[in-house]
């Protein structure tokens, strides 16, 4: 947290900087399509914005993707993956608070039942045996249960070290640092060095699994930063509407099931391993 | 008098019933045939990618499959936005044919990603005139992948529109590229294809 702390005049620095950089230009009022588009690009700090996409390609290029490629190229993937699921395993709290926010009870449930199983049968996280019996794996985070609430996302942002994100995902990312208790669990060097190494974990781990789409999208996109805007939030409205219609009952299995709502016609007949 | 209301209602409700269910055979066939037509496409890509061809052969079988199934054209128009309007006939001839490679290219390259795949056909819900299939794509050591596959009838013939992975549509992202490509070099239809074409020249050199 200190660290952070020692940087914040840096980071102040470098938004002002930003900041001069000024606004995007509103379209006249005369031209219809124009003005449309802007409203729905609905990026009005585009110039800020674009300057911090720049730093952070810098930060990337220099840090992050190496960090990335070297994890790759020295760890096996059977052992990453086994990283990968620890460090999901460990967003288990958060997740749960969130799947009940957002009033899910069998997302609840799911991730309730796979941190007490991939935590014990999984040797701390490293193996997802609850996957196998039937507690699939979700994500989900406050910047969700803010959409379900009903929150608007206000315009595109962003931000260094953050990326693409909005006003509600910047409150859903804070409110998710406090919401996890291993930011308030124990005290001491080892502990910090232990919290640090998660995030840093998560970020490396994160970048893995994205360096094929990004040097896809950075060598054919035209406007890398627009490509990566609207990426960003049409995979959001995804999330949240995925998020919204998993309305799946939760019925003991000893109790008599309801229908299934509407079965798919190209599978007629009962569901395997139902 | 009356019987002869009610005999005229009694055939107005008769006939209105007759289109509604016409209209709902019509939309549940249609609904079928693109779940067929998406099963069917599925099947060849997925024999093609795992298939054992060499590399080469793979791509021409590919780009066979893309031409046949794939309306490149609406695709296309639709990425090019309010700018389809402001290009000349040229231009816009000349746009088309880019954009066709570029697609091309863009699929023929992630062959070597999805060895391996497999994929299942779940339902399809009419929208917007078209029909969104709904497969999950698995491959191995990922995630499995939601993706739809908008089906549109073109000339009798069912062709995709769009595809939407895990909720990132392929020509609305296309369509957010090139608008703002276009914003930042002043509207100007021929910088973008010059720069495609510049894009092509580098891929296959």
């Amino acid at each position: 947290m200190r660290a952070v702390i020692r940087r914040v005049p840096l980071i102040a620095v470098a938004l002002v900087a930003g900041w001069f950089a000024g606004c995007a230009a509103r379209p006249p009022a005369g031209d219809q399509e124009a003005l449309q588009e802007y409203r729905q690009t609905n990026d009005p700090w585009e110039p800020t914005n674009r300057f911090f996409y720049r730093i952070n390609r810098g930060f990337d290029a220099v840090i992050l993707k190496p960090a990335a490629e070297g994890y790759r190229f020295i760890v096996p993937a059977p052992m990453r993956n086994g990283i990968h699921n620890v460090l999901a395993n460990l967003t288990s709290p958060v997740l749960f608070s969130n799947d009940v926010l957002q009033g899910k009870p069998r997302r609840a449930g799911d991730t309730f039942m796979r941190f007490l199983i991939n935590s014990t049968a999984g040797i701390g996280g490293i193996f997802d045996v609850a996957k196998n019996v039937g507690y699939p794996a979700h994500d989900t985070d406050f910047g969700v249960t803010l959409a379900l609430w009903g929150v608007p996302s206000g315009p595109f942002l962003f931000l260094p070290v953050l990326g693409p994100t909005d006003p509600r995902d910047v409150a859903g990312f804070g409110v998710g640092i406090i919401m996890d208790p291993f930011t308030w669990v124990g005290q001491g060097a080892t502990v910090t060095a232990l919290g640090w190494t998660r995030y840093g974990m998560s970020a490396i781990d994160a970048r893995e699994r994205h360096l094929d789409e990004v040097d896809q999208i950075t060598k054919t996109a035209l406007d890398p930063y627009a490509t990566f805007r609207s990426l960003y939030r049409q995979h959001r409205q995804g999330e949240i509407e995925k998020t919204r219609e998993d309305n799946r009952a939760t019925v003991p299995a000893w109790f008599p099931q309801p229908a299934p709502e509407a079965a798919p016609p190209a599978r007629p007949g009962p569901e395997p391993g139902k | 008098m009356l019987t002869r209301r009610t005999q005229l209602m009694r055939a107005g409700l008769a006939v209105g019933i007759a289109f509604c269910l016409a209209g709902f055979h019509a939309a549940r066939a249609q609904g079928s045939d693109a779940i067929a037509f998406v099963r069917q496409t599925g099947a060849e890509l997925v024999n093609v990618v795992n298939g054992g061809a060499p590399e080469a052969a793979k791509r021409r079988q590919l780009q066979q499959i893309v031409d046949r199934t794939v309306d490149v054209e609406s695709i296309a128009r639709f990425a090019l936005g309010r700018f389809w309007r402001i290009a000349t006939p040229q231009q816009q001839q000349e746009y088309v044919h880019l954009f066709h490679e570029v697609l091309l290219n863009s699929i023929t390259n992630k062959i070597g990603e999805y060895r391996g795949v497999q994929f299942t056909v779940g339902r399809s819900v009419p929208q917007e005139g078209a029909v969104a299939v709904q497969t999950t794509i698995v491959r191995p050591n990922s995630p499995p992948t939601e993706v739809q596959w908008l089906i549109s009838n073109v000339g009798g013939l069912p062709k995709i529109e769009d595809v939407v992975a895990e909720g990132t549509s392929l020509r609305l992202t296309q369509r957010s590229d090139y608008v703002s490509y276009l914003q930042h070099n002043g509207d100007n239809v021929q910088a973008l294809i010059n720069a495609l074409r510049q894009q092509l020249a580098q891929a296959n050199g």
